[in-house]
């Protein structure tokens, strides 16, 4: 059941990527709100834990989306980890997807490695269906799995 | 078997079909997706019908795909950036 695999990890997303620059300087380009707007958007960032932000960037109308990501930031370990949610709507500060964003930096003998988990896509609407269908997925998914192993070693005798 | 159902609505004979299995493994699969909360079955006749509950399966993988690549690109834009800015 390859598909089954499939699903589960299109719910989160993974990017590691290595700048050769120290830690000190990628840190920074991630958490000074003049510098993140040259290269991730506009935005009024905090590096202070509990700061509500935005990020602002041209809509898309095909999901439904109005161009702000309205943000807080979760957990801030200096030059270490930084995350904070990222949800979105159609517009007049509507949600309909929340996800969270977590940096993690690794300093490196000639660099920094930097991995980007981006998680969650939860649809705020339909709040009881969603979230049960949502959360429960991944241990569903794990149900799921373990059945089907079990099934499998039995089908091997019939 | 949830990619197939993607497509349409299928019978567990058609489903059976296009899998080396068994029709009864396939109704184990099969029942076994719906507990799970990702298919619904409905009897028609003398047939059964499996559906995929869509549920928004679209749309996060538009959001999904939006950000893989929105990702890719910001971190391209940052090396370039931080390249130009400064002597490694």
């Amino acid at each position: 059941m390859g598909n089954l695999k499939l699903l589960i990890m299109a719910k989160v997303i993974k990017h590691q990527y290595f700048f050769a620059h120290p830690v000190e300087t990628v840190w920074e380009y991630l958490t000074n709100a003049e510098l993140m707007g040259q290269w991730l958007m506009k935005n009024d960032f905090k590096p202070v834990i509990g700061h509500e932000f935005q990020f602002r960037t041209g809509g898309k109308a095909n999901l439904n989306f109005d161009g702000i990501f309205y943000c807080k930031v979760l957990n801030i370990e200096p030059l270490k980890t930084l995350s904070y949610s990222w949800n979105c709507g159609p517009g007049e500060g509507r949600i309909t997807l929340e996800s969270v964003v977590t940096w993690q930096l690794e300093p490196k003998d000639n660099g920094t490695e930097v991995f980007l988990d981006h998680r969650g896509f939860d649809r705020a609407e339909n709040l009881d269906m969603y979230h049960g269908l949502m959360h429960g997925w991944l241990e569903k998914f794990e149900n799921i799995e373990k059945l089907l192993k079990t099934e499998n070693h039995g089908d091997t005798n019939a | 078997m949830l990619m197939l159902l993607s497509e349409d609505s299928l019978t567990i004979n058609s489903l059976a079909d296009n899998f080396d299995m068994s029709r009864p493994a396939v109704s184990k699969h099969v029942k076994i997706l719906e507990t799970a909360g990702f298919i619904s079955i409905k009897d028609l006749g003398r047939e059964r019908y499996c559906t995929l509950k869509k549920d928004g399966f679209e749309e996060l993988q538009a959001w999904l795909s939006y950000f893989d690549e929105f990702w890719a690109s910001k971190l391209k834009k940052l090396e370039t950036l931080l390249n130009n800015k400064l002597p490694n």
